[in-house]
């Protein structure tokens, strides 16, 4: 028995630490998209998190739990300014600049060579148990379902479906977004540092497109009505090449595309949709 | 009377469009006021200079004498002006409940971090809110629905919603934009019976309303509109008595005369 789920953690321990990394994209991307913001910013912000945490754990010897919740306040400060620019654009604008910003990400990370280690990358020396980062993804779980219980979720979800109507009712929309903007900033800089940690190795190439495809794909996956489906869906985007890859591997692409499409088919709002349950009980009662 | 609204040559353009042109409105305190006017003549354009989603070109806004044209809607609604639209705007998802919630935004009682902390305060404010919405969907008939999904609900019920979400502000006044639009003779005069509870209420209302029967029967005042410009003012019999008004809705007479020396 112990053998058998020491074969088991062996296999898919790392497709489970991943899964966590991408569950803190995906709730990072959430955060803004729960306030009517599509926005790729979360890749830079990762990048800032991932990067200057290292650094204060390598020259200034910040303790590695420590690093976790200061990446978490660089991506949030960095949200921020973001959104001081951000917000003046129109939503579709405001996404492209939003892939601008990670183009210019990489850029950067090539060239910053003592922050980054240019093209020859970073080594990240530094252990962090698994179990710290169930527990962290816990208390960003807890901060997202209070945010959604509280007057900011419900301002946000009138923002994200009118904003017009949503000022007519006393809701400043700026406001409200740049709060997405600063929840956003500080998730994406908590999963760029667990991702160096995972990694224990960062190049220029580490935060870039990928990840931006990554959380896209997990939050349409899981649905983005709910925080929930952003960590379910990063969990089975990170989990479906796995499996594909042990149950057929001469398809695993295939697999993968075909099960994306099934979903996408047959659940347009994704694998947790509050809307839906709530058309179901409506049509019981 | 003093007057909680007034606009002062009020202008909007689109492009080459004069949509409100030097539209000069009274409002007294506690009133019912009606705006009528053909389709076009810019009464929808009106609602939304007064709420803010658009911007006078010229002209100001006076509510209870403090200026508020140019600012955000979000300022307008916190100085005391609430609304609903023409084509019932409630949020997709959301149920009854929720969307009277949204309209209680600013009597909240509790900031956002206190809120999001979960304070016991902030709770208990939560729960005070939460029975205030309910009173309001009980105002509109709407209390035995509130755990809903409003948009399965009928158009009717849906435009009563939204008359609630627009009072959770608590309003000095309200705007609204065809509210009977769709409803029958008896649905229409509830509304403008609640209209009616609202004001003896001390709430002041403005409506732009077509059926002439409902006017007649509820509003205090009536401005006609047509063309961007004020035809009239003043009590609803003396507007339809206004040849300039009879004018603008059934054409005018000399064009009577020549359609019969035509036949």
């Amino acid at each position: 028995m112990k053998m058998w789920l020491e074969d088991i953690w062996a296999a898919y321990g790392s497709t489970l630490g991943f899964g966590m990394v991408n569950a803190f994209f995906a709730l990072s991307t959430y955060a803004v998209l729960s306030a009517g913001i599509l926005s790729f910013a979360t890749v830079t912000y990762a990048a800032a998190g991932g990067f200057l945490g290292t650094q204060l754990a390598l020259h200034l010897g910040l303790p590695v739990f420590l690093v976790l919740p200061a990446a978490a306040l660089i991506g949030a400060a960095l949200a921020f300014v973001v959104a001081l620019v951000f917000l003046r654009l129109e939503s579709h604008w405001m996404a492209l600049a939003s892939l601008a910003l990670v183009l210019i990400t990489r850029v950067v990370a090539l060239n910053a060579t003592p922050l980054t280690g240019g093209v020859y990358g970073l080594s990240v020396p530094l252990f962090f148990p698994f179990a710290g980062l169930v527990v962290l993804l816990g208390v960003v779980a807890v901060v997202f379902w209070r945010l959604n219980q509280s007057w900011y979720g419900i301002a946000a979800r009138a923002v994200r479906e009118d904003p017009a109507v949503a000022s007519t009712l006393g809701i400043p929309p700026r406001r409200i977004q740049t709060i997405a903007f600063v929840v956003s900033g500080a998730t994406g800089g908590i999963g760029g540092m667990a991702l160096a940690l995972s990694l224990q190795f960062l190049s220029p190439d580490t935060y870039f497109i990928n990840i931006a495809f990554t959380m896209i794909a997990a939050v349409v996956l899981g649905g983005s009505y709910h925080w929930a489906g952003a960590i379910l869906g990063a969990f089975v985007f990170t989990a479906l090449p796995v499996v594909a890859q042990a149950v057929l591997p001469e398809f695993e692409k295939v697999l993968n595309g075909v099960a994306l499409l099934l979903i996408m088919i047959f659940l347009p709002r994704g694998l947790i949709d509050p809307r839906f349950w709530r058309l179901r009980k409506s049509a019981k009662s | 009377m003093s007057l909680l609204l007034e606009t002062d040559d009020l202008g909007k353009s689109f492009g080459g469009l004069t949509a409100v042109a030097d539209l000069n409105l009274a409002v007294p305190h506690g009133c019912v006021a009606g705006l009528m006017g053909p389709n076009g003549a810019g009464k929808t354009t009106v609602i939304n200079l007064l709420s803010g989603l658009l911007r006078a070109d010229r002209g100001r806004v006076l509510l209870d004498g403090v200026p508020m044209q140019g600012l955000p809607p979000h300022h307008i609604a916190a100085a005391g002006i609430a609304r609903t639209y023409q084509n019932v705007r409630l949020f997709s998802g959301m149920t009854v409940l929720e969307q009277v919630m949204a309209g209680c935004f600013l009597r909240r009682g509790t900031s956002l971090m206190a809120s999001f902390l979960g304070l016991p305060a902030a709770r208990a404010a939560h729960r005070a809110v939460q029975s205030h919405a309910l009173d309001l969907l009980d105002r509109v008939g709407m209390a035995d629905r509130a755990e809903e999904l409003a948009e399965t609900l009928s158009y009717g019920e849906q435009r009563r919603i939204e008359i609630a979400r627009a009072l959770g502000s608590n309003p000095k006044l309200l705007l609204l934009d065809e509210p009977t639009a769709g409803m029958n003779a008896q649905e229409s005069d509830g509304i403008g019976r609640l209209v009616h509870a609202l004001r003896d209420g001390g709430m002041t209302v403005l409506m732009v309303e077509h059926n002439v029967r409902l006017v007649m029967d509820f509003c205090d005042r009536v401005t006609v509109m047509n063309f961007g410009r004020a035809l009239a003012n003043g009590t609803p019999a003396e507007c339809m008595a206004h040849p300039d008004v009879q004018a603008a809705y059934f054409g005018r007479a000399d064009d009577a005369e020549r359609i019969r020396s035509l036949r």
